[in-house]
């Protein structure tokens, strides 16, 4: 019965498990007791994540598309086919004809290396990954007000906090071992808490103060806040004077965000906002933490933005306990980011338009020419690929006909691109569309490394082979790169491309998977015996002085009129995993959430006077689906929330293609529907 | 080689074997048995595993071995009734069974766990026979390891009567007695064992029966959490009883992980599911968790325990009174695992707490 410590598949937290396996599968998956995040406990994805990759349904033999239909071939005639397209592509149309989407679902090595292969062998920039369609705004946002877009405390620092303020984050359900601590420091520590989210998710009922703002409506609401704390004079004018700069074009900004006018755009009443200004403002030691909520609006950065300006404005930011915690989703969203799989930047977020940054590359990659613009974003790549501006497009362990926004578009783009690579580990709503598709090995099945949310780079461990011909993506890739002629990526181990991604990349300087032990390291960690970073910006901010900058309220792109009268957000529920490939492939976790649904405020149930479970039709100006109701208060009147995990109901039927002007976030958390009995 | 065996039998012959002869103990005992004993990963965490067969890799492992302040997420029940485990296999018109039935040596079980296995085992046979658990555990030799502390700072055993020692139910025990242990018997398999590999046990001298009376007594003593079972479970016996609102304040703090239950020595509930691609596959079994909505939904979409607090009051129900209704037993063992495994602090034994005292704590 061997037994291997790993890392979680799921979420951000990055629990510590041992999966079992009885030499040809996984058996079972058990909490480490000592690990710092789960501490012998785990959700129950993570107790049940060692069930999907055994499905008798997944991929064992790379596929080739003939007449419509997949044929199974070998991997040297399936990868001499994508080298020869992808070939053909670049030297007749030039590298930018040619697209990658990377994974925040596979481990850091292979997030590099697919950026490596889209930069060094192809010479295009237009790689991207799911980051962009969740924490962008952040990575955009912290970027510029601190220098660095990521959580600024540790996981086990909630317990010491004394005001908790939640917002756009389903903690328990998204999160569930920090909303777990969330819920224990509340509970046993007596500390605040704050939670201001459009629907009254299990943290509300622990608040010290729950709003429900008007979806869309939170750079208003942050303002007002601000505009209290001044106000009321419960800023900090040293850490003001000391540590940041902008402060006046703040104060200017905010002026105008009066409680009244806030309540007016937000419908929080305005006493609340005084009360909430006041508990988070007087506190020593207050935490933001947030998610989705408020990065995935057109006003995403903005969103972000208000946050650190909130934080910073009180000084609490930089110590222990104290400060911005964006709450990372996939696994490994925080590391696929920090290794480069980005249009933008490099690994460590070294900018690709800085010559130095360049040549640094280039020397440790042995090639010359690597492109100096900046390339596509994902949705970009997905309309590019409709256009034909794209010809060839590889996706890694991504499934964008379910995840991102205006599904009929990315159907029609998918169908109509050139030519289609996907490599996943189960034959998705995505690889379809494919022309070739590529058996990838899980978790359980490779080596490598994960990054969580609080920054921690942690090993995942083989168990088990993968099935059939099957293959860990860091060899294909690198199989990929070989048969272009490019001889840098020829690795017998990841711990290898860790070393190279560690002389790359400062934040990573000092991580060998040596090092790395049963828990791993928090980044920074720029040297070999340095011990890892638990705080960000302690003594100063990375950038030097924190910037405010302030935003004005600015609606969502499309509001409701007549005809389309309902707001619709969008998120995901505690039992599944985003495009559900994964969990609807594990028992316990399909049998608790089977089917579609959309939430619905029981006033607006009884005016259209629908039933709890009555099916009904919910459209956009996109596309409809057809889903049960389930009827309640945890949406206000006048907003539906459905769960997009469901290819039967596809919530991104619905969402609207309307991104963040420079993070270029989809808008999946406002868009105008209609309801209608059937 | 044995059934169910050694309730009955009161340990009566005592034997002494030296700590440092029990790796070989172990060695030689492998070439028999499949023998599970808690190992300890370079991580500090422990885990109840089988000792590999293969010689070097045996003698790596046995340097592994941990009887001592032993605290393992799960209890040895996995052992008999795995995570994940197949019922039967089929491909086109054919059927299989793979069933599991191996010698199984169980060495330095704790008496909580012991009585959960016990528990389980009178479970699986008690309306219908569960031929796949039968199977696996029919062939065993449990040696429990009395706790001179708690090794959880959540074990409770002492107030339920479960431990820090077995008084019965062990085919042997140990009893640390500083380089050595004393060890019990408790049955007549027990004995065999002892005779087969003679040569690592001798005869204890001079008053040992106050010797490990005193031990005993010092290891109750030794923990903290006292809980007043007893009256927790009369308390229940009594219909309604117990405050709906505590139900629903506990419904309300969960989370639903599962872990509670899936680390509970005594839970024994799974879910049935086939795993097929065209006309081949398997049908398996897996852990479940009565605390899931979907555990109780019936075909209709009519479910019974639709609420979170009805969910939350059958399990303590389940554990504190139908069972001990059934077979005068309680099914809580008193091992701390729900609470130590519990992501936001719920466990039995603050429960028990709250009904006995009358205050809120979770």
């Amino acid at each position: 019965m061997p037994r291997v410590l790993t890392t979680c598949i799921y979420c951000g937290c990055g629990c510590g498990l041992y999966l079992i396996s009885d030499g040809k599968r996984l058996t079972g998956a058990y909490p480490s007791r000592n690990h710092p995040v789960s501490r012998g406990a785990l959700c129950v994805k993570g107790w049940n994540s060692y069930e999907f990759s055994n499905d008798l349904n997944r991929l064992t033999a790379p596929l080739i598309k003939k007449d419509g239909k997949f044929i199974p071939a070998s991997w040297d005639e399936t990868l001499g086919l994508v080298v020869e397209k992808f070939k053909h592509y670049k030297n007749t149309f030039g590298p930018d004809s040619l697209a990658f989407l990377s994974s925040a679902k596979t481990t850091n090595e292979e997030n590099f290396l697919m950026m490596k292969l889209a930069r060094a062998v192809f010479k295009t920039n237009n790689i991207d990954h799911c980051a962009r369609l969740c924490h962008a705004s952040t990575v955009v946002g912290l970027s510029l007000a601190f220098g660095g877009g990521a959580m600024t405390n540790s996981i086990n620092e909630f317990k010491d906090a004394e005001v908790i303020l939640v917002t756009g984050s389903d903690t328990t359900a998204q999160h569930p071992l920090i909303g777990s601590r969330i819920i224990n420091t509340v509970k046993d520590k007596g500390a605040k808490l704050i939670v201001i989210d459009p629907r009254e998710i299990q943290l509300a009922k622990y608040a010290t103060i729950y709003a429900q703002p008007k979806c869309g409506t939170d750079v208003a609401w942050i303002n007002g806040l601000i505009y209290v704390i001044i106000a009321e004079d419960l800023h900090d004018k040293k850490f003001i004077e000391e540590r940041t700069e902008g402060f006046l074009e703040l104060k200017r900004t905010v002026r105008d965000y009066t409680p009244e006018l806030v309540e007016e755009i937000t419908t929080i009443p305005k006493e609340k906002i005084i009360e909430i200004a006041r508990l988070y403002a007087k506190a020593r030691k207050s935490m933001i933490v947030y998610s989705m909520g408020i990065t995935q609006h057109t006003t995403g950065v903005d969103n972000v933005l208000s946050l650190a300006n909130l934080a910073m404005v009180t000084g609490h930011i930089g110590f222990a306990s104290t400060g911005v915690n964006p709450l990372r989703g996939q696994n490994n969203v925080q590391g696929s980011c920090d290794v480069g799989a980005l249009p933008d930047v490099y690994s460590g977020y070294q900018s690709l338009v800085d010559g130095d940054i360049r040549k640094k590359f280039e020397q440790g990659w042995r090639v010359e020419g690597l492109p100096p613009k900046a390339g596509l974003t994902v949705t970009e790549i997905i309309s590019a690929a409709g256009e034909g501006r794209i010809k060839g497009l590889y996706i890694m362990g991504e499934n964008p006909i379910i995840s991102d926004p205006d599904s009929n578009h990315v159907r029609k783009c998918l169908s109509e691109v050139e030519f289609l690579v996907v490599q996943d580990i189960f034959l998705s709503d995505t690889a379809e569309y494919a022309d070739v598709v590529l058996p990838s090995a899980s978790f359980a099945e490779k080596d490598g490394t994960f990054t969580n949310t609080e920054r921690r780079v942690e090993r995942i461990r083989k168990v088990i082979d993968p099935p059939g011909q099957a293959k860990a993506d860091w060899q294909i890739l690198s199989e990929v790169a070989r048969r272009m002629g490019y001889k840098g990526m020829d690795y017998k181990h990841p711990s290898e491309i860790m070393d190279e991604i560690a002389s790359l990349t400062p934040i990573y300087g000092g991580i060998t998977y040596d090092r790395l032990g049963p828990y791993g390291l928090q980044w920074p960690c720029p040297t070999k015996d340095h011990p890892g970073t638990s705080v960000l910006h302690k003594e100063k901010f990375t950038k030097g002085k924190g910037t405010f900058m302030p935003r004005p309220y600015i609606p969502p792109a499309e509001s409701t009129d007549e005809e389309y009268n309902f707001v619709l957000t969008t998120g995901r529920v505690y039992w599944h995993w985003h495009t559900r490939t994964m969990t609807n492939r594990t028992s316990t976790l399909e049998r608790e959430a089977p089917e579609p649904y959309v939430e619905i405020n029981c006033e607006d149930a009884e005016d259209l006077q629908i039933r709890d479970d009555q099916l009904i039709k919910v459209s956009s100006r996109r596309g409809a689906i057809t889903l049960k109701v389930r009827v309640g208060h945890k949406v206000a009147k006048g907003t539906l929330f459905i769960p997009f995990h469901y290819r039967e109901a596809a919530a991104n039927i619905l969402t609207i293609l309307a991104v963040d002007p420079i993070a270029k976030i989809p808008e999946y958390k406002v868009c105008a529907v209609k309801v209608e009995k059937i | 080689m044995r059934g169910k065996g050694g309730k009955d039998m009161k340990a009566s012959k005592v034997k002494i074997i030296g700590k440092k002869k029990i790796k070989d103990l172990l060695r030689e005992a492998s070439q028999e048995w499949n023998v599970y004993v808690p190992q300890k990963w370079s991580d500090g965490d422990v885990w109840m595993d089988q000792l590999p067969k293969d010689k070097q890799m045996l003698d790596e492992a046995l340097e592994d071995v941990v009887l001592e302040d032993v605290d393992t997420v799960i209890s040895p029940k996995d052992i008999f009734f795995p995570q994940l485990e197949s019922i039967f296999k089929f491909k086109d018109d054919k059927i299989w069974e793979t069933p599991e039935f191996s010698p199984k040596l169980i060495f330095g079980v704790q008496p909580c766990d012991l009585k959960g296995i016990l528990f389980s085992d009178d479970f699986y046979r008690r309306n219908f026979e569960d031929r796949y658990y039968v199977s696996r555990i029919q062939n065993r030799l449990i040696v429990a390891r009395g706790c001179l502390r708690p090794p959880r700072p959540t074990c409770f055993c002492s107030s339920a009567k479960t431990g820090p020692f077995a008084e019965d139910g062990f085919d042997l025990q140990l009893v640390d007695f500083g380089d050595s242990y004393f060890v019990e018997v408790g049955t007549r398999e027990g004995e065999e064992f002892i005779t087969m590999h003679k040569k690592f046990f001798s005869e204890p001298d001079g008053n040992y029966d106050m010797t490990i009376k005193e031990i005993k007594t010092k290891a109750c003593d030794s923990l903290e959490l006292k809980v007043d079972f007893q009256n927790a479970l009369s308390l229940m016996a009594q219909d309604s009883f117990i405050p709906e609102e505590n139900y629903r304040r506990i419904g309300e703090r969960c989370i639903y992980c599962g872990g509670c239950l899936y680390v509970c020595p005594t839970c024994t509930c799974f879910n049935v599911f086939d795993n097929v691609k065209d006309k081949e596959g398997e049908r398996v079994r897996n852990w479940d968790a009565c605390v899931f909505e979907g555990y109780t939904r019936e075909t209709s979409g009519h479910n019974p325990r639709k609420d979170k607090w009805l969910r939350t009051a059958r399990r303590y129900e389940h554990k504190l009174k139908f069972d001990y209704k059934v077979t005068g037993l309680s099914g809580c063992i008193a091992c701390g695992r729900c609470l130590s495994s519990c992501p936001v602090g719920i466990g039995i034994s603050k429960f028990i707490q709250e009904i006995t005292e009358k205050r809120k704590i979770m």
